[in-house]
């Protein structure tokens, strides 16, 4: 009963880590995809190529986190606090990407549509998994 | 001064009844199968006696003997059954409230990773005594001169829980002095955000200058991040994509450890429920950088 009553707040951050992980094969500002801006930053030695892994690394803990309240629902707060690090991640990359191609904002590619849903998502997750517990 | 001397018969007469409906309520509350009583009407909207014998595995005497006792907080319907009155919902939410705050702070604080961090962040000087309050006050004195001395070393102002790169050669002389002070106006701005926070939605005035005195305790993991990303700026590190990488992880892992004793803060200082507290912080942090992303825009 328990698990069939959190399942679906759950879900919505299970769909967000995946949409996050998702974003990252696909074109935020320029024709290449996150993975190709990783390798061809990496190649050039560019300082911060890491950057472009931010929103994979965001989703798979967030995907953690989610998958664990799923498992058991006690572990509650660490999911929460989990969730906190991989949506840090995702800030970091919103604040340090964003405002390199914020001319290029209005031609966004699918990625960062997909990366704002995932992060949104887990947030609305996050809300409703704290604000069903005090219920 | 005959209405006078009604009034104050009225008067005197409702202030007993109130002390004996106070007295009733506590008095119903101090034993343990009351408590019982209560919750099982509470948990089920209604009880039979047979329910109540079943459940509480007591004799029947006892039972019509605490039955009595809770006769402001329960009443028997014409259905023979027991329903709560107004007073015994009342009973019934605040036992509720207070097992759930109970027992969820202590078994989120029994977590080993959660614990270590709270230790290592001296938790006696958040939830300080008398004898360790002028400590506190020197600890957050301190944790204070030493974010904004790194703050400007880094050349770094702060943002709630963020920190940004700024260009004082373009700036005036007044906003670069408001800037090289910014750990102390945001620790400021911080602090009033959270307590208008739990006034305003949770009314929670109790404890503020306590709150205050611990507060720049939360920001001391932020302290860990500046010296870490100094070391770095100094030895040319900030500049190789991976110590780049480095220096972002620990960023987020000294922001989630201050979220946390935020958090944690909250709860013990203000009697918060651990998810209310995790809330503010989510708010907080998370308005924050909708607040910068806004401003990047």
């Amino acid at each position: 009963m328990e698990l069939k009553k959190f399942l679906n707040f759950s879900l919505i951050g299970v769909i967000g880590s995946i949409l996050l992980i998702l974003s990252e094969f696909f074109s935020w500002f320029s024709e290449h995809n996150l993975i190709e801006l990783y390798v061809i930053t990496t190649d050039v030695a560019i300082e911060d190529s890491f950057l472009f892994l931010f929103p994979l690394i965001s989703g798979i803990i967030c995907l953690v986190a989610s998958c664990l309240v799923i498992y058991k629902f006690k572990l509650k707060i660490k999911s929460v606090i989990i969730s906190f690090v991989g949506l840090g991640f995702l800030i970091i990359f919103f604040i340090d990407y964003i405002s390199q191609e914020i001319n290029f904002l209005l031609n966004a590619g699918v990625g960062v549509y997909l990366g704002i849903a995932g992060f949104l998502l887990n947030l609305i997750s996050l809300i409703n998994l704290l604000i069903t517990i005090e219920r | 001064m005959g209405v006078l001397k009604i009034d104050k018969k009225e008067i005197d007469v409702n202030n007993s009844r109130k002390q004996d409906i106070e007295s009733s309520f506590y008095y119903a509350l101090s034993h343990e199968i009351r408590r019982k009583i209560i919750k099982l009407i509470g948990d089920n909207e209604y009880t039979s006696f047979t329910n109540l014998k079943k459940e509480l595995k007591v004799s029947t005497g006892t039972i019509y003997h605490h039955l009595d006792t809770l006769s402001e907080l329960i009443e028997k319907q014409a259905n023979k059954k027991y329903y709560l009155t107004e007073l015994g919902i009342y009973a019934y939410n605040s036992l509720k409230d207070n097992i759930e705050t109970m027992t969820s702070t202590d078994s989120e604080f029994k977590s080993p990773i959660l614990k270590k961090l709270t230790h290592i962040t001296l938790k006696r000087f958040i939830v300080f005594d008398k004898k360790d309050k002028k400590y506190s006050i020197l600890l957050s004195i301190s944790i204070i001169i030493a974010g904004t001395i790194l703050c400007g070393l880094n050349e770094f102002y702060a943002f709630l829980f963020f920190f940004m790169d700024f260009n004082h050669r373009e700036l005036e002389t007044i906003i670069e002095f408001l800037i090289r002070i910014s750990f102390i106006l945001n620790f400021i701005i911080l602090f009033f955000i959270i307590e208008g926070i739990t006034r305003i939605f949770y009314k929670k005035k109790e404890s503020s200058m306590n709150f205050f005195i611990s507060f720049a305790i939360i920001l001391f993991p932020l302290i860990f991040y500046l010296s870490i990303h100094l070391i770095f700026k100094f030895t040319n590190l900030v500049g190789i994509s991976i110590f780049n990488f480095i220096d972002k992880i620990f960023m987020v892992f000294f922001q989630v450890w201050s979220l946390w004793l935020l958090s944690y803060s909250l709860s013990v200082n203000k009697g918060l429920k651990i998810e209310r507290s995790l809330i503010i912080s989510l708010l907080l942090h998370y308005g924050g950088f909708t607040i910068i992303l806004f401003f990047l825009v």
